[in-house]
Parts: structure tokens; sequence; C-alpha cells
């Protein structure tokens, strides 16, 4: 058995799989943005995505109560997942099949290859499968001869142009329809034609690959689910292309990590509600197919081998930290769709298989904090992705804190860790830190009077490279809050004097309501629990300790980082203690 | 087999895990209760599934009986494609058929390539999703559901469940004798991707169109109403 292959390395033909760009993410960004076709097309994904999952929500009716139902089972599936792995094994052993377990990418890809070389196969058709993607299982394959054709889409898309996704869900929607024409007429050998619409190249591709598929020896695909209780596995997509993979060829061969393991089949369905509207703002996907083993009996068709390849590739080590919400998420691209910077500068900005939100998480547990250092600062704190996950993954606090494991390793730079030391101690001095921004607002509105803004300031370049700093006005906001208090106090007293007289309906206002941020609320949007404490308080606990395993509303969190006015109240601010 | 990475894994994932006893993790599960479904756009089973099925870019017939499926299923033929051809799974179910009422002879088998039409009996309808259900096996050829052009689908109307839940549990009660079928398919919609920009197209691998004639005892504004619904 040769399952033996040369170190990868950045090919000639543009697989480029394992060369992890993440630690230049500003520069992949800054490249990102030069390109005005691309940025119109993120720009329309961002605006329209939203769109059609809010859309979805809000037909299903129950959806939070569905968030939190599903969250509990994958919690407690988590909690026991020694239970629910040997169930699988069991059940999908009963079932006929082999079952493999693989500790890292590279034990999964020779596991792969050996079985496909035990069958003398060549010709491999491929489903949809970020595991393998994870795992480079493609160049690993083809390194050793064989031919694997990815068979979704989009998967085929980019690797006939020998690109990387830039979407877990859509992985070639970067590219135009006329770049992706462009493509089929110098890989297809079909002659002259126009392919002038979408649906010809769709036709086009049906064609090419149809081919592939009646040709195939083994067929790879992944699993959205693991099912202990019947050892079935669930494969959920639109295009039918994974039902071909799985029941075309004479061998088949799942791969999965370990953390998709459900209970029952009714959860691995109840996840796919979540899933589904949150992907693609579907109600339901075209083809959800559970799959259980080799050939029956009264079978006429399907595979006579089937695979299983449980792969680890540090998800016990996540299962085991502080990070072990993450194994929640289902991969439904929900964080991508909704994520400011995702659609600023697209997925390959992020350098690796994984984008958006989610993967500026699984990025740095899967591969290092040293090689992904930048993308935890991929984040403005919105709390959008928050909001929007199905799988109630705080990832917004998951970022935080690997900011302060960067903090703490002496990832960053000395300079900014000085800065945030310095930070984090003047916030827990209240009153010297009231003081200091007191006189250094009003030196600079003294200094900015005459014209309004500041066009250059010390330790400010950041700002002032791009656009003009605007001159304070003369108080902090805590004066102004103190003022507004004090105001408050003496109408009080004069109401209370005088009592006898009922209060006058008069149109100001109370101090109070001012210092509330007033977002307007967006119908639909926001799906935060009810279970809130004060902004405040809540963050203020959270600074001192960190993050306890459950209980904590989406919006509670993002609250002090999202107006700079929290910034200087007394010990709570976003930035601050728990950066260090 | 690997199994040293297997006990390594386990090793782990048990250091990981909280310990208890399999009894205490099964109560602890059904303590967690049953996920909320999807709302069904009408009250009425049968509306709901047709109503559902249009929304997932189905087409509907509706028939009172076998006589009314090959009826609706030789018109189908003759609109499209000016011809009774059909390819139709080993079922029983549509073995039974009273095929020569509507000049219709289907041959009975696994599509071959330029084969345009392939029908199927589906074991249920699921109305929460609009989807039919086949488990595989010599009725239900992987090619038929998959490569056909165009997938039409019988469903009778006392195989209707509400939801996934009770669609779970209906499988479990028809598959009991024959055992866990190797594999179980949900089907909502003929085949689509959108994975250039963002544009939905049909036929991305599988059937362009999919059909539903749903057979039975119901309400007579049951298609109607339907359409209303689904807005098409």
């Amino acid at each position: 058995m040769t399952s033996t292959v040369p170190p990868l390395a950045g090919g000639s033909d543009g697989y480029t799989r394992l060369k992890q760009t993440s630690n230049t993410f500003l520069d992949n960004a800054h490249a990102a943005l030069q390109d005005a076709d691309r940025i119109q097309r993120r720009d329309l994904m961002a605006l329209f995505m939203p769109i059609v999952r809010d859309a979805a929500m809000d037909s299903f009716g129950q959806f939070e109560e569905l968030r939190q139902q599903v969250k509990q089972v994958k919690q407690h599936t988590l909690d026991h997942l020694d239970h629910y792995l040997a169930q699988f094994e069991r059940e999908a052993l009963q079932n006929g099949n082999h079952v493999h377990f693989a500790g890292n990418g590279d034990e999964m890809n020779s596991i792969v290859l050996e079985i496909c070389q035990q069958h003398s196969a060549r010709r491999i058709v491929k489903g949809k499968s970020m595991v393998t993607e994870e795992t480079a299982l493609n160049d690993y394959l083809k390194r050793a001869g064989l031919r694997v054709m990815e068979t979704d889409l989009g998967e085929y898309i980019i690797q006939q142009a020998g690109e990387t996704p830039s979407h877990i869900v859509g992985p070639a929607l970067h590219k135009s329809a006329a770049d992706i024409r462009k493509l089929f007429l110098a890989k297809h050998d079909l002659g002259e034609r126009d392919l002038a619409e979408t649906s010809d190249m769709v036709g086009e591709a049906r064609e090419v690959l149809r081919e592939h598929f009646l040709k195939a020896e083994v067929g790879i695909i992944g699993a959205n689910a693991l099912i202990a209780e019947n050892g079935y596995s669930m494969l959920v997509t639109n295009e039918g292309n994974g039902d071909l993979c799985a029941n075309l060829p004479n061998v088949l061969i799942v791969c999965a990590t370990i953390d998709r393991v459900l209970p029952r089949a009714t959860d691995a369905t109840a996840m796919l509600r979540l899933l589904v509207r949150s992907a693609t703002g579907q109600a339901q996907t075209c083809y959800t197919s559970f799959y259980s083993g080799p050939r029956r009996e009264q079978d006429i068709d399907s595979p006579l081998e089937t695979h299983i390849v449980l792969l680890d590739n540090r998800r016990t080590e996540i299962l085991a930290s502080d990070y072990r919400e993450m194994l929640q998420c289902i991969r439904c691209g929900a964080c991508l769709n909704h994520c400011p910077i995702y659609a600023a500068v697209g997925g390959h900005a992020y350098g690796w298989v994984y984008q958006g939100p989610m993967g500026s998480v699984l990025t740095p547990l899967l591969t290092s904090l040293e090689q992904s250092a930048a993308l935890p600062n991929a984040c403005t704190s919105c709390g959008r992705c928050a909001e929007v996950c199905p799988a109630d993954i705080p990832l917004p606090d998951l970022l935080r804190d690997l900011r302060h494991d960067e903090t703490r390793q002496k990832l960053s730079s000395p300079r900014w860790r000085l800065g945030l030391r310095l930070h984090a101690w003047l916030a827990r001095h209240p009153m010297l830190y009231h003081a200091l921004t007191g006189l250094g607002i009003f030196s600079l509105h003294l200094l900015g009077r005459r014209k309004g803004s500041f066009s250059r300031l010390p330790l400010a370049a950041g700002w002032t490279s791009q656009r003009d700093f605007p001159a304070p006005e003369g108080k902090t906001f805590m004066h102004q809050y103190a003022a507004m208090q004090r105001e408050d106090q003496a109408r009080e007293h004069k109401a209370a004097h005088a009592a006898e007289s009922p209060p006058a309906p008069g149109p100001e206002k109370s101090a109070r309501p001012k210092t509330k941020r007033t977002r307007p609320a967006r119908p639909g949007k926001t799906r935060a629990r009810t279970d809130q404490a004060p902004p405040g308080k809540a963050a203020a606990g959270k600074t001192r300790s960190r993050r306890p395993a459950q209980g904590r509303a989406p919006s509670e969190r993002i609250e002090p980082s999202l107006g700079t006015d929290w910034a200087g109240e007394a010990d709570n601010d976003a930035g601050g203690p728990d950066e260090r | 087999m690997s199994d040293s990475p297997r006990s390594h894994i386990f090793a782990r994932v048990q250091r990981a895990s909280r310990p208890a006893e399999a009894e205490a993790i099964q109560r602890d599960l059904d303590a967690l209760g049953t996920a909320p479904r999807a709302d069904l756009p009408a009250p009425d089973l049968a509306t709901a599934f047709l109503a559902n099925v249009l929304k997932n870019s189905g087409t509907v017939d509706c028939v009172a009986n076998r006589s009314g499926v090959v009826k609706a299923l030789a018109e189908y033929l003759y609109r499209h494609f000016r011809s009774h051809r059909l390819v139709a799974g080993n079922d029983p179910n549509l073995a039974a058929m009273p095929w020569r009422e509507a000049g219709v002879l289907p041959r009975f088998g696994t599509v071959e390539p330029g084969e345009p039409v392939a029908l199927s009996y589906a074991l249920l309808g699921v109305a929460e999703i609009g989807a039919i259900v086949t488990v595989t096996g010599k009725a239900n050829p992987a090619a038929n559901n998959l490569l056909s052009e165009h997938h039409i689908v019988v469903v009778d109307a006392t195989r209707l469940v509400p939801d996934m839940e009770s669609a779970w549990k209906r499988i479990g009660e028809e598959t009991a004798k024959s055992g866990r079928p190797r594999g179980i398919n949900f089907i909502a919609g003929p085949s689509s991707t959108g994975d250039i920009e963002g544009k939905l197209v049909y036929g991305a691998h599988g059937p362009r169109n999919w059909h539903v004639i749903l057979m039975g005892d119901v309400p007579a504004t049951a298609l109607a109403e339907a359409h209303t619904l689904a807005g098409r």
C-alpha cells in the first residue's frame, strides 16, 4: 500500500489549499478592496441574504424556541459525546459500514487514499464537504494520481479555476457569470458556443459532470449530521449532486468530524429547520437524504461498500476548552452573510478554509493562533453574527477571548499591549479616568475650537491618516450625564414641593431616556432573548470572569462596544481589562 | 482499520465528557422536549402539503383515485412530450395502476440515458416541508429520482403526515419488517443551484421539473387554495 505523498506546496496548477495566508489578513483585505466588480457583488449579497433569511425566520413561527431547543440538545450531546459517539459507531457498524477514526487531516487523507487504492479506483466524484477542504483531501489524492471531481457546481467552478472557497455555502459566489463563462470556454473542449445565460452554464456543467458520475468508482461525501440512534448520516443539498455521489459509484466514503453527532433522527431534522433557513432562506432544501450503509439484498443499485471516516482534527481540544460552544456550529454561513467585515473584504481575505466570524474563531483553533492572529481582530463587535447564529454561538465573545489569548501569549505588538494595560488600569480607577479624559477633551476643545477638526493628532494617526478628527465640544459624556442627572433631581425636588398641583405634562423628558442608546428597532431582525441584564451590569460582570457557559443574551454582550459613550463609564469598557 | 487514533480520540472525548449512566443521559434528553415545527400554511393537511410543494417550485395535480392518476399522467406526458413514454420504479402500487384506461404503458425499471420521465410512488408526503419521501430499493432506483429530466411522484393522501417528527415515526413503522433501508430520501423540489451569482437555476444535476400527483379524498377546494397560498 503506497500512501506516502510528498509534502504540500503551492502548485503551478493553482492548488494552494494548504498555504494559509490568514496572518496577512490586512494585506489580503486591502487587495480585495481594489476590485470594484467584486465589491459590488459582495454588497448585493450582503443586502440580499439577510432579507431572505429574515423572511424565512418570520414564516417559521417559533424560531427562537427552535433555536434554544436545538442548542440544548447540541450542548447535551457535547456533554455526553463519549456516549453518543460510541452509540453512533456501534449503529454504523451494525448497518454494515467500515468505521475509521482519524486524529488529524493527514490521517483522514491517507485512510481515504488507502480505500481508493484497495479498489484500484482512479476516478472519484465528490460532494461538497468543508471537512475535506480542511484536510486538503483533493490535493492529497491528486498527488497519488487519482482524478477527483468536485460535483457541487460552486466547488466544481473553483476547482476548475484552481481557487479556494470564498464562502462555506456558496464557494464560488465571488466569481461573476462572465468569469465562469470564460472559465468553462477554456476548460471544456466543446467547440463554439455562446454560454450567454446562467442556465447554459449550469447545463454544460451538468453534461460534463454526468459523465463523471457514471464512470466514477468511488464517491466521497460529507455529512450535515451523524445520527447516534440509528447510524445514519444526513446529507443536505439542493443540486442532488451529493446523492449521485452516494448512490452511483460502487464505493462510498463519508467524511465527517466527530462533532456532527446528534442523538436522534428528529434532532437532525430539527437542526435542518435552522440550517436551511439560515443558509439560503429556503423552507426546505431539495434533497435531504439519510444513508445507513451498503447495498441491501433487495437493492438493485447503490454502493457495495461504505466507509465512514470520523475526523478529530482538534475537535477534542476544542471540546475540552473554553471554546466548546464553537462545536455547536452547523455551518450555515449566516454569520458570513451578516458580517460587515466579510461583506467588505470577502472570504479569501481570511486566508484559509473557513471565513467570516465562524472562520475567525475556527481558524485559530484548528490551525494556530500564531498563524491567524489577525483574524480575531477582524471584528467590529457589532454582534450581528451572534444575533443571527442559529446555534446561538456567542461569536463576538469567542473572538474577544481569542484576542485575550493573543495578548496573554504576547502575539500582539508590545505597544498595543502596553496601551491596553494602561487603558485597563485607568478604567479601574474611574476618578482618575474621568479627570484625565475631562482634561483631554477640554484641551482638544480649546485647540480645535477654531477649525472644528484636526487633520493630525498624536497617537491617532490610524484615524487622521484617513479622515479629520472632529474637535470635541468641551465636556465628556460623563460630565454631560452628571449635569443632566442634577437637572433631573432639581426638577423632581421642585415637583415634590409643588405636590398639591398635578404634574405638568411638559414636553421636557427626563434625562434618563437620553442616555440609553436608542437604536431604531429593526423589525424581524433583533431576536435577542428577554433575560438581559442592564448593559452596564452585564458588561461589568463579563470583564472579570471568563465566559460563563450559559445564559448570555447576544445583545448584552455587544452593548459596550457599540457606542463610544460607554467607554468612559466606570469599570465597564469593552477593550479594557479582559484584553490583558 | 486504525485502532490507535480511535482509542486516542475516545480517551480525549471521555475526558471532556460528563460521566453519566446511559439511562440518565436518556432521561436528560427526553426532558429537553421536542422542537417546534414550522407553521403550516393551512389547517387542512392536503392543502398545506400542496401549497408547500408549490412553494418548493413543484407542480401539482389532485385526483380522486387511481384512474385519476393515470389520466393526469397521460395529460402531463402529452403536454410535455406529445408521447406516453414513461419509466416507473418496480413498485407494486404503480404496477397496480389501471394503465390501459389512459393508454399509458410504462416501462418498469431504471431510467436509461435519453429517457426523460420517471415515476415514483411516495412512501410519505410531509406537509411541513412540502416533501415526498422514498426509501431506496428496487421500487426506487437512484437514477429515477436523480437523473431524469422530469420526476413525477404519486402521493396517496392517506400517506400525508404533518411534520418531520411524524414522518420519522411513520418511516419506522413502515420499514419495521424490512429493516433499516439503506437510504431515506426527502425530496422537495426540482434539483436547483444558486452557485452562479446567486441566480436560481433548475436542473443542476437532477430533474428540472418535479410534479406531484396527490391521490385520494382531498377537499374540493384544496388545489385552488394551495395555489392562492403559494402565490402561483
